[in-house]
C-alpha cells in the first residue's frame, strides 16, 4: 500500500515538476487525452460520421508526419509522397485478398513493401536534389498509377480492389487501434528526430558536403530517411486500405501528395508535430465544410496563404514561440509569462 | 619500408580552359606541418578539395599511407584519416553548436576510437573545449562570429580523429588577438596537446594561409603554388628570401 502511495506520489512531482512546467507539453498531454477519449466525448462520440472522420484524420497524421521526416528533416524535397502510401495500401490489399492475411500481418508486410519501393525509387534519386529531386518523385506514383491500369484484372483497374477484411468489427474498436497506433508511430518519429540520427538527419538537410566531410556515408543515411519515412507511410497506406475496405487509384493520386505537403507546410515543417496538428485541424475542418462546395477549396486557400505570409515558419512553431520563450543561458524552453528560467534561474527577457 | 604518409603524384585538374592544378607533386612525411602559400586563385583550396574528393583530379594520384585516395568518395577518405576545414566555413546553421560536431563524432572511425564508455555528447564536448568554445556547446551556429566559426570548423574536424588534417585559412578574418589564439590551439594540437587521451601524438597537417608571420612559427615546410604550379618547396627561411616568390606572392618587402 504504500509502495502504491509513493509510485503516486512520484507520478504526480513528476506531472508538476516536468509536465505542467511547460505548456507545449500539456498540449501533448491534452492531445494523446483527447485522441484517447474521443469516442466517448459528447456530440463528436457519439456520431459515426464524426468518428470515421477522425479515423481517417489519424490515418493521415502518420502520413503527414512521415512525409516531414524525409522531406522536412532531411531534406530530401518528395513530391510524391503518395507512393508510399499507395503503395502500402494496394500491397495490403492485394495479401487479404487474394492470401487472407489479416490485418496485424499484411500492413505490415505492406509497409515493407512501401519500404522497398523507396529504396527502388530512392536509389536514382540520390544524386538529384531540390527541384529536380521533386520533379521526379512527382512522376512515380503517376507511373504507378498506369500500371493500375494497365493490369484491371489484377490491380482492380480504376475501381481498385474492394471487400477487404476489416480492421475490428466494431467502429470505435477501428478507431482505438489506429488512433494508438497513430500515437505509437508519431512518438516513434518524434523520438528518432530528436536522436543522434535525428541530428544527422537534420545537418544532410542543411549542408550535405559538410556531413561528408564529417566522415559520415549520407548515401546510406539518406536511403535510411527513404526507408524510414516509406514505411511509416506505408503503414498508413495499409490502415487506410483496411478501414475503408478498398485500395483504388486515389491512394496514388497526385492531390494526395501535394495534400501532404500543404498539411506540413500549414502545420510547419521540421517538427513532426506540425504537421500531425495540422492534419488535425485541416482534415475535419474540410470535411465539415463539405456542404458548402464551392466556397471550402477557395477558404482553404486564403487559409493557408494567410498562415503563410505571418507565420512562415507554419502555424505550430509560431503559437510555441508565443508560449514559450528560450532562456538565452541554457536554452531550456519555458512558460511565457515567468521572469526567471525554471532550470538556471537566469533572467528571461 | 613504411608506404609514404602522403605522396602526391602528377596532379592536374582544370575547370574548362582554366588549370587550376597543374602538375603538383607532394611529398609528406608524417608529423610534418607544411604550409601551403600562393596568391589568391593559385589553387589551395582546389588542391585541398582534390585531396578530400570533393573534386576529381583530371589525373595524378593521391597516395596515403600507401592507399590510393582519387576515386573514393569523401567520407571514406574521411575514415581513412583526413580530414578538412572549409575555407568559406560551413557550419550547420540551424543546429547547435554541439550538434555540428556530434555528426563528427558519429563517422566510424571516430565510434571505434576513444573511450567506448564515453557518449557521442561528452566526445562533442572534447572536441570542442579543446576548440575554445565548449562554453557557447547550446548556442546556435548562426550566432557565432567569424572567429568561433573558425573554431567550430576545427572542432570538427578534430573531432573525426585524423592522422592528416587540412586546415584551410585558418586565420581567415580572425583579430590579431584571435589569431594568436589560434595558433596557440594548432601548434597544442600538433604536439599532441590535450584532446581527450586520443592524441597521443598529435596529426600531421597542411594549413593554407595569407599572413605568413604566424604561418612561419608553426610550419616546417612551406609550398608555394602560383597559378596551379609548385614554384618553390622547403624551409620557411629559405622560401621567403627565394626570388620566384617574392615576383609571385610576397612583393620587394618581403614578409
Ligand atoms: N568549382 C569551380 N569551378 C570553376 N572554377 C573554379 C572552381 N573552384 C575554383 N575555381 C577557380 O580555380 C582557381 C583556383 O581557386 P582556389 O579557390 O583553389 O584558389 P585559392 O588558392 O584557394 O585562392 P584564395 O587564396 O583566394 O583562397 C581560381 O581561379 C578559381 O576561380
Ligand atoms: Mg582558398
Amino acid at each position: 500500500m504504500d509502495l502504491i502511495i509513493f509510485y503516486f506520489r512520484k507520478l504526480f512531482t513528476i506531472l508538476k515538476k516536468e509536465v505542467l512546467v511547460l505548456p507545449s507539453r500539456v498540449v501533448v498531454i491534452l492531445f494523446f487525452l483527447f485522441v484517447l477519449l474521443l469516442p466517448v466525448l459528447p456530440v463528436i462520440g457519439n456520431d459515426p460520421y464524426m468518428l470515421r472522420i477522425f479515423t481517417l484524420t489519424c490515418i493521415y497524421a502518420i502520413f503527414a508526419a512521415s512525409w516531414d521526416l524525409l522531406s522536412g528533416y532531411t531534406g530530401q524535397m518528395n513530391f510524391g509522397h503518395a507512393l508510399f502510401f499507395g503503395v502500402g495500401a494496394y500491397s495490403a490489399a492485394l495479401l487479404n485478398h487474394h492470401i487472407h492475411i489479416p490485418p496485424w500481418g499484411s500492413i505490415p508486410i505492406g509497409a515493407l513493401v512501401a519500404v522497398l519501393a523507396g529504396l527502388i525509387i530512392g536509389i536514382p534519386c540520390l544524386r538529384l536534389k531540390g527541384t529536380y529531386l521533386a520533379l521526379t518523385t512527382l512522376a512515380f506514383p503517376i507511373i504507378l498509377i498506369g500500371i493500375v491500369f494497365a493490369f484491371p484484372d489484377q490491380l482492380g483497374g480504376e475501381l481498385g480492389i474492394s471487400g477487404i477484411e476489416r480492421i475490428a468489427r466494431s467502429k470505435v474498436i477501428s478507431y482505438y487501434i489506429i488512433a494508438i497506433i497513430m500515437l505509437g508511430l508519431c512518438t516513434i518519429m518524434w523520438a528518432i528526430t530528436d536522436s543522434k540520427l535525428g541530428i544527422i538527419l537534420h545537418a544532410i538537410r542543411e549542408d550535405e558536403i559538410a556531413v561528408r566531410t564529417a566522415g559520415i556515408n549520407t548515401t546510406r543515411y539518406k536511403l535510411l530517411a527513404f526507408s524510414l519515412s516509406g514505411f511509416f507511410a506505408g503503414v498508413a497506406g495499409g490502415l487506410y486500405a483496411h478501414y475503408m475496405r478498398i485500395a483504388g487509384p486515389s491512394t496514388l493520386e497526385v492531390s494526395l501528395s501535394f495534400q501532404v505537403v500543404i498539411w506540413s507546410i500549414f502545420g510547419g515543417i521540421v517538427s513532426i508535430y506540425g504537421p500531425i496538428g495540422a492534419v488535425f485541424v485541416l482534415f475535419p475542418l474540410l470535411e465539415l465544410l463539405r456542404f458548402w462546395e464551392q466556397g471550402r477549396t477557395l477558404m482553404f486557400a486564403c487559409i493557408i496563404i494567410l498562415i503563410l505570409l505571418y507565420m512562415p515558419d507554419g502555424l505550430f512553431p509560431w503559437l510555441r514561440d508565443k508560449i514559450e520563450k528560450e532562456c538565452p543561458r541554457c536554452k531550456k524552453r519555458n512558460f511565457w509569462r515567468r521572469k526567471t528560467c525554471r532550470i538556471c534561474t537566469a533572467e528571461l527577457d | 619500408m613504411d608506404a609514404p604518409f602522403l605522396d602526391i603524384k602528377g596532379l592536374d585538374k582544370s575547370f574548362g580552359g582554366l588549370r587550376a592544378i597543374n602538375n603538383v607533386h607532394i611529398h609528406m612525411a608524417q608529423k610534418e606541418v607544411l604550409g601551403l602559400i600562393g596568391p589568391n586563385g593559385a589553387g589551395k583550396t582546389t588542391l585541398i578539395r582534390l585531396i578530400m574528393g570533393i573534386l576529381r583530379p583530371d589525373t595524378g594520384s593521391v597516395r596515403f599511407r600507401g592507399k590510393e585516395v582519387v576515386g573514393r568518395k569523401t567520407w571514406t577518405i574521411v575514415n581513412m584519416g583526413i580530414a578538412s576545414t572549409f575555407q568559406n566555413m560551413r557550419p550547420f546553421r540551424r543546429l547547435p553548436i554541439i550538434a555540428n560536431v556530434m555528426v563528427s563524432c558519429q563517422c566510424p572511425r571516430a565510434m571505434k576510437r576513444g573511450e567506448w564508455v564515453k557518449k557521442i555528447e561528452a566526445k562533442a564536448m572534447d572536441a570542442l573545449e579543446f576548440a575554445g568554445i565548449s562554453d557557447m556547446a547550446l548556442e546556435d551556429a548562426s550566432t557565432l562570429s567569424q572567429g568561433d566559426l573558425k573554431r567550430l570548423e576545427v572542432a570538427r574536424a578534430i573531432a573525426t580523429e585524423p592522422d592528416l588534417l587540412l586546415l584551410d585559412e585558418p586565420f581567415g578574418g580572425l583579430s590579431p588577438a584571435e589569431t594568436d589564439l589560434m595558433a596557440k590551439s594548432i601548434k597544442r594540437l600538433h604536439k599532441g596537446g590535450r584532446f581527450g587521451r586520443l592524441h597521443s601524438e598529435g596529426p600531421a597537417m597542411i594549413i593554407v594561409e595569407h599572413k605568413l608571420q604566424q604561418l612561419m612559427k608553426i610550419v616546417d615546410r612551406i609550398v608555394v603554388l602560383d597559378f596551379g604550379t609548385i614554384i618553390a618547396d622547403g624551409p620557411p627561411e629559405e622560401v621567403v628570401k627565394n626570388e620566384k616568390v617574392i615576383e609571385a606572392y610576397l612583393g620587394q618587402g618581403g614578409v
